[in-house]
């Protein structure tokens, strides 16, 4: 008989021992898929909103732009480099902005804010988070390149409303003092409070015009790609296609620095509780797999007085685990498939603890929690399981391989 | 009886230590077991007899003395060595017939040659010829629970002659199964004996198989108190 179907059958002598231990390692599979899932879903949902606040997940921008951004800091032909950056494979779009501080003043009052400057034919809400949060109006509409999309915070702060005027006061590109007028033409509303009262959207054009700049001159392109995943990899191809050294090509990593480092963060604690479960896991298998062994020590004696080696009786019990890892994965995708499937179309909504504008680092964190699993987590999760669960099998295997017949023989 | 020596005991010996005592299991015993030969060792419990075995099988090593099996030194060889040994030129029977439970009796016999390699065509061919001749033709399916104890030993039988080993260790093979049935496995294991030149070693209280051996080795204390041959 083949080593793998005495295994087998010697799984199933205690039937329910068997289906307890192959049910803990499936509860493995459920709560890694779980944990895993849930942070590939929370962290792609940041990184993507991040994504769309701005900057995008790759930025292509003046060389120094992003330790002191300034406005006398630009890409003199940004749009040359955007038709390169549009023809490069997995990128969804590259959005030209001029972003900047500014002072932007109602009649009766003022606040220091930011605005960020925007192609209103090329932009919209799918990759525009502001535009996207539009409350109230709509974006520049009939007014001669003169519309501003405010964030409800400023229009409460300066008490303007849709068809109001303000000022933004600014420095053009020589650092001179500009300023300029616009209409209220919408209001945005995010939820992140520190947004909502600084930003304001305005038209590329005018701000052009207003900072001096030349018509293809902007501040920054925003790359947004279709898998934030490989951020690292698309900034990379953009760098040696522009290979300009006074240009800098930066991933969201090191513009969202914060971001990062809270995902990173996140992902170490996430990475201490898998280990913990783990453990918990392995510490199940090693038990079942000695108690099988110890149950045995007299058959192993027969077994190798009847020849079988030390080696062999090794492999006898590290097949054994072999299929308590095949059966525990194959439980656990039965238990995990609809849970996933319940989490990943409607999953948790926590309005109710959190409320519905959560941030963390200026990034919406969107309150229903929700599983999405990349391809390599599930990789990662079943192959950590199987190992594990085969790595837990190696004392009791070395065990059964040390088994001295003559002593094993005298046992009852 | 040829005079070809399978087993030779030169001065063998072996020790226990138990608490503070010595125990003399084997006590410098020298013996010869040839091709061909139905011995039974024979003794009050305590003499030496399984050790013997034990000894001669390579499960067990001489604490003084040299144990040979086919002019090779048992004590001399590695653990792998010894297991190709046991699996390739010994064939054992115990006495609780020690069939594996998950397999049945088919599986149970073809396990030794499994685990020499043999092709599964040769093993079925082989196995079903020795399980006709053991009497159990169409049991082969069965697990040892579903089978008696006459029916386990005579699978246990089968596994011990199915590699066509130089010498089968039988430990008191009748002790656990009815007369009737133990007439019919002496009966078998003679047979065997007979026509297939099977050399047997017994160890054994049973004066059934006292009676149909052909040489009986009586231990006492772990030595030899006698060695009678019977033609």
């Amino acid at each position: 008989m083949k080593i793998r179907k005495m295994a087998w059958r010697n799984l199933w002598r205690r039937k329910r021992r068997t289906y307890i231990t192959a049910l803990s390692i499936g509860f493995g599979v459920l709560l890694s898929v779980t944990f895993i899932g849930m942070a590939d879903d929370s962290y792609t949902k940041m990184i993507d909103t991040s994504a769309v606040m701005g900057l995008g997940h790759v930025t292509v921008e003046p060389g120094g732009y992003n330790e002191t951004p300034s406005l006398d800091k630009s890409l003199s032909d940004a749009a040359g480099m955007r038709e390169a950056i549009l023809k490069m494979e997995d990128v969804n779009d590259a959005l030209i902005r001029i972003m900047g501080q500014a002072m932007i003043a109602s009649a009766n009052k003022s606040i220091g804010g930011a605005f960020m400057a925007i192609d209103p034919d090329r932009e919209t809400g799918d990759l525009n988070l502001f535009i996207r949060s539009i409350v109230e109006g709509e974006l520049f509409s009939g007014t001669a390149g003169q519309g501003v999309v405010i964030g409800s915070r400023v229009a409460k702060k300066l008490n303007l409303s849709i068809g109001k005027k303000l000022v933004y006061t600014t420095t053009d590109v020589k650092g001179e003092i500009v300023s300029e007028i616009a209409r209220v033409t919408g209001v945005f509303e995010t939820g992140v409070s520190e947004v909502d009262g600084s930003m304001i959207l305005l038209p590329i054009d005018r701000v052009r015009a207003v900072l001096s700049y030349k018509p293809e001159e902007a501040s920054l392109i925003s790359v947004v790609i279709k898998d934030q995943r490989r951020s690292g990899r698309m900034r990379e191809k953009i760098r040696s296609r522009i290979d300009n050294p006074d240009i800098e090509v930066l991933s969201w990593r090191e513009t969202q620095a914060d971001l990062a480092s809270i995902i990173t963060l996140d992902k170490a604690g996430n990475r201490v509780i898998l280990i913990l479960i783990g453990l918990l896991i392995a510490a199940g298998i090693l038990n079942t797999l000695l108690m099988s062994v110890m149950e045995r020590t007299r058959e192993f004696g027969i077994m190798m007085a009847l020849g079988m080696s030390p080696s062999t009786l090794f492999m006898l019990v590290i097949m054994e685990s072999i299929w308590f890892a095949v059966l525990g994965l194959v439980l656990g995708t039965i238990i995990t498939v609809p849970w996933y499937a319940f989490m990943y179309h409607h999953g948790i909504d926590f309005t109710g603890m959190i409320g519905s504008d959560y941030s963390a680092s200026g990034v919406i964190i969107d309150p229903v929690m929700k599983i999405r699993l990349f391809r390599e987590s599930a990789l990662w999760i079943l192959t950590g399981l199987f190992t594990l669960t085969v790595l837990s099998g190696i004392y009791p295997a070395w065990r059964a391989g040390r088994v001295p017949p003559v002593e094993s023989l005298k046992e009852i | 009886m040829t005079n070809q020596a399978i087993v030779r005991l030169e001065d063998a010996s072996k020790y226990y230590r138990q608490g503070k005592m010595d125990i003399r299991a084997v006590d410098g015993l020298s013996l010869e077991i040839h091709k061909g030969d139905f011995t039974a060792l024979c003794g009050p419990s305590g003499s030496g007899k399984t050790t013997v075995l034990n000894l001669i099988g390579g499960l067990d090593f001489p604490t003084g003395g040299r144990v040979y099996l086919e002019g090779q030194d048992i004590g001399l060889l590695s653990r792998s060595r010894i297991s190709a040994i046991r699996r390739d030129r010994i064939g054992f029977v115990f006495q609780a017939y020690n069939l594996i439970p998950v397999m049945t009796a088919y599986e149970n016999a073809a396990f030794v040659l499994s685990l020499q390699g043999v092709s599964d065509r040769e093993c079925r061919d082989r196995v079903m010829a020795i399980l006709t001749e053991v009497g159990l033709e169409g049991l082969e399916h069965r697990r040892p629970d579903e089978m008696s104890g006459g029916q386990q030993q005579r699978v246990a039988i089968a596994r011990a002659i199915v590699t066509q080993p130089a010498i089968v260790l039988a430990d008191e093979p009748t002790a656990n199964v009815d007369s009737a049935n133990a007439d019919s496995l002496l009966r078998l294991m003679e047979r065997l004996n007979n026509e297939s030149g099977i050399t047997f070693l017994f160890s054994t209280h049973d004066q059934r198989v006292m009676d149909r051996a052909h040489r009986i080795i009586k231990l006492h204390d772990g030595k030899m108190e006698s060695d009678e041959v019977f033609s």
